[in-house]
């Protein structure tokens, strides 16, 4: 198995210091990079725990008991975090944190990340237009970052995060502020991104079964389920709480089903599944 | 006093002159204004320096700031003329009678010097507030060679500030919502900031929490870092730079020399 | 929950973590956020070292001090320029705090009362010369002043007239802050409370 191309976690468990209970147990995963991987599941299951290992925030930045072992494309934070952290782009779960607090300007703000790379001035300007015309901030580029909307802010901390072209995208609810048509907008954008892992915690369920490679459920600290969203969400428990996509919801009351018995998440899907029903 | 005056940037306008004098100038200059005002007690030069100082203030801009600091020490000043001139402990001579109360010259002297001096003080600051923007300080800072780290521990407070003072108008209307009884006695008072307090304080800090984080994350300190050249030209920077200290350390110099000799 | 004393290796880190970096101007916001509710109120406190306090008492007596400083530089070059010479008291209430902190003499509500009055002290033993060079001896202060000129007018000296001015307002400040930042310290997430203590 070609190292290089998988993500690995083996055995992790993370606790934080303090405290009395992991917060992430026994963590088994070996896959290909380069995939969409929606990460779902309720509040306090983990999710953002998650994030911060992949993103090597634990242990490289919060202190954490953690014992197992985690690489991507055969790199780890241990190992050369600046390295790591070059190839990684984060947006945490509060957007206005995650602004530097001392940029004047939208566009400011975007060059920070590549001034810290001591990238050249055309370089940054080129990129800070390209970045802000795929995240819709251009007409802001002037504007106070602090005089955004929560949904412009959250567009600006994810442009802060894919301005350096990362390798890996780690995103922990990167749409909670956004209106429906931002969200289908940044969804639909989500699609272009080529030759990245992306990494996203979200509780848009119909929009992950749309664009996830795979699907990944939390509880209580575990990995209870991962597989592709239509696999995923045909096997749910309801201990997990976690709901159905409206898709399969839909195709459930219609009993419209697709070969293997198994109901559609996604919306070529629910069409095929119609398709082979009628 | 409201968080605007802190945080008044100036629009990108047209340039001024005084654009074109870099912030650590204007700031030796407050330097040498106030070593000058201290070197003596020459009422006649320190109403030269007053004037000095209010002239670079007409001719470059007067600012509601500069007028509520200063508002503020001339109520100061009149109340250290009042005392001092009653009650000095080298008052001797009378120089006026109100309603048979009696105002020593030594002490009236001794307060307006010292007024002087306050007054100088406030007037060259007054220049570097009107014609310094924060942004401007926080580049020009990083360009003369401060780290990033020092230069955003030193000027972040006012870019967060507005956001903080945003959370606690949200905090406070919450609390209206919920009805807070009117505040009598000082431990009432104290206790009805609390409310207000506590989430603020937990929210800001939780927001420094997740910038201390991302700062990292997007690599602030990565010895490649390399800040962009600010569009403002400075003339004869480094020669002011090197004047003024000159100015400074002689005036030091010159303060100490006489302390020293005066001990003999 | 009791507040316990901080067992550190040293409180004495001189090296600005990137977690002590973004404290220190969040510290410094707070001062101003609680200055002006005081003012608001219009209590007869300041509350303008809320911040610093709490810098110290999280981080060390050197974030603090630094918060302190930074405080009246910024104030002074943006609202009130003869504050900027009280930089040096902050760094004193900075200090201070940090080293009373790490002692253990803010874990109980009696001995916060006994840090107050330190402070307190620390505050005036290095504002009275500050005062008496820039102000004659006064602090601005309407009832501290008046008692200030009953002294001198009865020919006590001046240093002494001025720091009883000062230390009177002082203490009633000092053990008010040192009450909230108690307070609030005990509310304060222990996740944040290691955060902002871990040294890296």
């Amino acid at each position: 198995m070609d190292e290089d191309k998988r993500i690995v976690l083996e055995n992790l468990n993370v606790r934080y210091s303090g405290m009395e209970t992991s917060q992430l147990k026994n963590i088994n995963i070996n896959t290909p990079i380069g995939q969409i991987i929606g990460i779902v599941g309720n509040s306090h299951s983990g999710k953002s725990t998650l994030c911060r290992v992949l993103a090597g925030i634990i242990p490289k930045i919060i202190s954490a008991t953690i014992s197992g072992t985690y690489t991507i494309a055969g790199r780890s934070p241990m190992d050369d975090w600046t390295a790591f952290n070059t190839s990684t782009g984060v947006v945490l779960q509060n957007p206005a944190g995650q602004l530097s607090g001392l940029a004047d300007t939208v566009a400011d703000e975007l060059a920070f990340d590549l001034i810290n790379q001591g990238t050249s001035a055309d370089v940054i300007s080129k990129r800070v237009a390209n970045v802000a015309a795929q995240m819709g901030l251009t007409d802001q580029l002037r504007q106070k970052p602090e005089s955004l909307s929560g949904g412009q802010m959250q567009r600006l901390a994810i442009a802060t995060a894919i301005i350096t072209q990362p390798q890996i995208l780690i995103m922990d609810d990167p749409t909670s502020e956004m209106d429906p048509v931002g969200r289908q907008q940044f969804f639909h954008w989500l699609t272009t991104v080529k030759d990245t892992t992306v990494f996203i915690v979200s509780s848009e369920i119909d929009d992950l079964c749309e664009v996830a490679d795979s699907i990944w459920i939390m509880s209580e600290g575990e990995l209870v389920s991962q597989g592709s969203p239509q696999d995923v969400f045909n096997h749910l428990s309801p201990e997990w709480q976690i709901p159905t996509p409206t898709v399969y919801q839909m195709a459930e009351k219609m009993n419209w089903r697709l070969t293997g018995d198994v109901f559609p998440v996604a919306a070529e899907e629910l069409k095929e599944a119609f398709d082979a029903t009628n | 006093m409201t968080d605007q005056s802190m945080l008044s940037d100036e629009s990108a306008g047209k340039s001024k002159w005084y654009n074109a004098v870099d912030p650590i100038t204007k700031l030796l200059f407050i330097l040498d204004m106030a070593l000058l005002s201290f070197a003596g007690t020459n009422l006649i030069m320190e109403a030269g320096l007053i004037t000095a100082a209010f002239l670079l203030l007409v001719f470059s801009k007067i600012s509601s700031t500069t007028v509520k600091a200063l508002g503020f020490s001339l109520f100061l000043i009149f109340t250290m003329l009042v005392i001092q001139g009653l009650f000095y402990s080298k008052n001797q001579t009378v120089l006026f009678s109100v309603l048979g109360i009696n105002f020593y010259k030594e002490g009236l002297m001794y307060a307006t010097t010292l007024g002087s001096r306050v007054l100088v003080i406030i007037l060259a600051s007054g220049f570097f507030m009107v014609t310094t923007t924060i942004s401007e300080n926080a580049k020009y800072l990083e360009q003369s060679g401060l780290s990033y780290k020092t230069v955003y521990v030193l000027m972040s407070v006012c870019y967060i500030l507005p956001e903080i003072m945003g959370n606690m108008r949200k905090i406070q209307q919450a609390q209206r919502v919920r009805g807070v009884n009117p505040q009598r006695t000082i431990l009432q008072k104290l206790k009805s900031v609390l409310p207000v307090l506590i989430p603020l304080v937990i929210k800001t800090l939780d927001q420094s929490m997740t910038r201390s984080i991302s700062l990292q994350l997007r690599g602030f300190d990565n010895p490649k870092r390399k800040a962009l050249k600010a569009d403002t030209h400075y003339r004869l920077a480094g020669m002011w730079h090197i004047g003024l200290t000159m100015i400074a350390v002689v005036l030091i110099g010159w303060k100490l020399w006489t302390k020293i000799n005066g001990l003999f | 929950m009791k507040t316990e004393p901080i067992n550190r290796t040293s409180m004495w880190k001189f090296k600005l973590s990137a977690a002590t970096m973004t404290l220190i101007p969040a510290a410094v916001g707070i001062n101003y956020v609680a200055k002006a509710l005081a003012e608001g109120l219009k209590l007869p406190v300041w509350l303008g070292s809320l911040g610093t306090f709490l810098a110290s008492m999280l981080a060390g007596p050197v974030a603090g001090a630094i918060s302190g400083f930074i405080n009246n530089v910024i104030y002074g070059l943006t609202l009130s320029p003869i504050s900027t010479v009280y930089a040096i008291t902050s760094i004193g209430i900075g200090i201070a705090v940090g080293i009373l902190h790490a002692r253990g003499w803010f874990s109980s509500a009696k001995k916060v009362f006994v840090s107050a009055i330190i402070i307190a002290i620390v505050s005036a033993v290095i504002s009275t010369p500050l005062n008496v060079i820039f102000w004659g001896g006064q602090t601005g202060i309407a009832w501290g002043d008046s008692l200030f000129a009953v002294m001198v007018a009865n020919h006590l000296p001046v240093w002494l007239a001025s720091f009883t001015d000062e230390f009177v307002l002082d203490i009633l400040d000092k053990v008010c802050v040192a009450y909230l930042a108690f307070f609030i310290y005990r509310q304060l997430p222990q996740r944040m409370v290691r955060f902002f203590r871990d040294d890296k």
